[in-house]
């Protein structure tokens, strides 16, 4: 059973001595407040992990945190490894961060956690040319996803009548209308890096210095701590107590708690 | 009075680093020497300036590094520093032996630190905690041919001194 459904149940138990004692001679407060005091503290945490507002800030702070991290750590392997890493960033950008060709995306799943894939952005600029007559540039979009997969490539003269290259200082020139076949488009050191790296870094314990490097522990505390305030109503003296009325108000310190800017 | 902007936790760290290669005998400094400009050249280099050592460090080991990450947070006067050692030999066991030693001086945080602070050349830094966050396995290097690399990546925290207004002194 669900430990909050198991808090929830037990303390069910509570609203029976919350509704007061039958009237008397001697009325006494302590026993309904005492319990409605548990009732409240118990809906608080019981409710935590549903509520919408906690969730998306739990999934928020530590995915930002991942993202700029995992950002980092990739940009820094690609100057250090430029050959295996160039793919995933537009033409003689390697290592910059305004030019990568990659982002890392969130999966909503239920309840506080979610799955971090990652996307290939489509590359914006023209592939560079030696050959200063060129006239038409062209833009290899999918840049990082072929080479990242290592996909051959079959390159056709599209409105020249032949292609014509720089190869090693010379230029050469294809009979008209034929191909060019590129086995391994980034060069073989390229396939499947990006995936390497996305590897360690969720595999290993760079993940887990994110995680602790977003704050959350200590944006959770200070949240909670601040929802499970108990509400004025409860701490004056009344003989009676009513569940719903508690639950509401759990309902809402949470979210004013965890629905507000960080 | 002036601040001094240039020291920086990455370079006492470096040298700090190449002080225990050579008392562990794991470098030689006169290996590194360079006729060109009469010293001998820290083979504990930058990643901007690897390009232009290529010729001098060719076929020797040695070690690139990179900050990967620079952040401050919440408590402002604490800094905490990624930094990323590339290995490079041509020989196995001499990354395995740099490696370890580097695990060895730097996985031990607070004690880490402490080391690091008895080594340090300047009184402006102060290192708190220093540990190894991840090694990767020993692969052939697809950047220089024939050598073997490896990486270590270090998270370290330090502050620097400071003035009355929180200004570095």
């Amino acid at each position: 059973m669900d430990s909050s459904v198991a808090l929830l149940q037990t303390a069910s138990g509570l609203e029976r001595l919350m509704a007061g004692s039958r009237p008397g001679i001697l009325r006494d407060s302590t026993v309904a407040q005492i319990s409605a005091f548990l009732y409240y503290e118990a809906a608080v945490l019981s409710k935590l992990t549903k509520n919408s507002e906690f969730q998306n800030l739990f999934k928020t702070t530590i995915f930002n945190q991942i993202e700029k991290d995992f950002g980092s750590y990739v940009d820094s392997q690609a100057r250090v490894k430029p050959r295996s890493l160039h793919h995933v960033y537009e033409w003689n950008k390697t290592g910059n961060p305004a030019a990568r060709l990659f982002k890392l995306t969130k999966l909503d799943t239920d309840g506080i956690s979610f799955k971090v894939n990652y996307d290939f952005k489509m590359s914006k600029s023209t592939v560079p040319s030696k050959n200063k007559k060129q006239k038409r540039r062209y833009v290899f979009a999918n840049k990082a996803m072929v080479m990242e997969t290592g996909m051959p490539v079959v390159i056709r003269p599209k409105s020249a009548e032949r292609l014509v290259f720089e190869l090693e200082g010379q230029t050469i020139f294809m009979p008209k209308g034929t191909s060019v076949y590129v086995k391994r488009p980034g060069g073989s050191q390229a396939t499947n890096q990006f995936s390497l790296s996305y590897g360690r870094f969720f595999g290993g314990q760079l993940v887990n210095s994110s995680i602790k490097a977003s704050g959350f522990q200590r944006i959770f505390t200070s949240k909670l701590a601040k929802s499970l305030e108990v509400p004025l109503n409860i701490k004056k003296v009344q003989y009676s107590f009513t569940a719903g009325k508690i639950r509401t108000q759990a309902d809402s310190a949470l979210s004013s708690s965890f629905g507000g800017s960080l | 009075m002036t601040v001094d902007y240039k020291i920086d936790a990455m370079f006492e760290l470096r040298k700090f680093l190449w002080q225990e290669l050579k008392d562990s005998k794991i470098f030689k400094a006169s290996d590194y020497y360079s006729e060109g400009s009469d010293s001998e050249i820290i083979p504990i280099i930058p990643v901007q300036q690897s390009p232009e050592m290529d010729q001098f460090l060719n076929g020797k080991k040695h070690i690139v590094y990179d900050k990967i990450g620079i952040s401050y947070e919440d408590i402002w006067l604490i800094c905490c520093e990624k930094i990323l050692f590339t290995i490079y030999s041509s020989d196995i066991t001499e990354i395995y032996e740099i490696r370890n030693l580097i695990i060895d001086l730097f996985r031990r945080m607070d004690d880490s630190a402490k080391d690091a602070n008895r080594a340090k050349t300047t009184s402006k830094l102060i290192f708190h905690s220093i540990n190894v966050v991840e090694t990767s396995p020993i692969d052939p290097s697809m950047e220089l041919q024939g050598y073997m690399s490896s990486d270590v990546i270090l998270e370290v925290k330090y502050s620097r001194t400071t003035g009355p207004n929180g200004r570095f002194d």
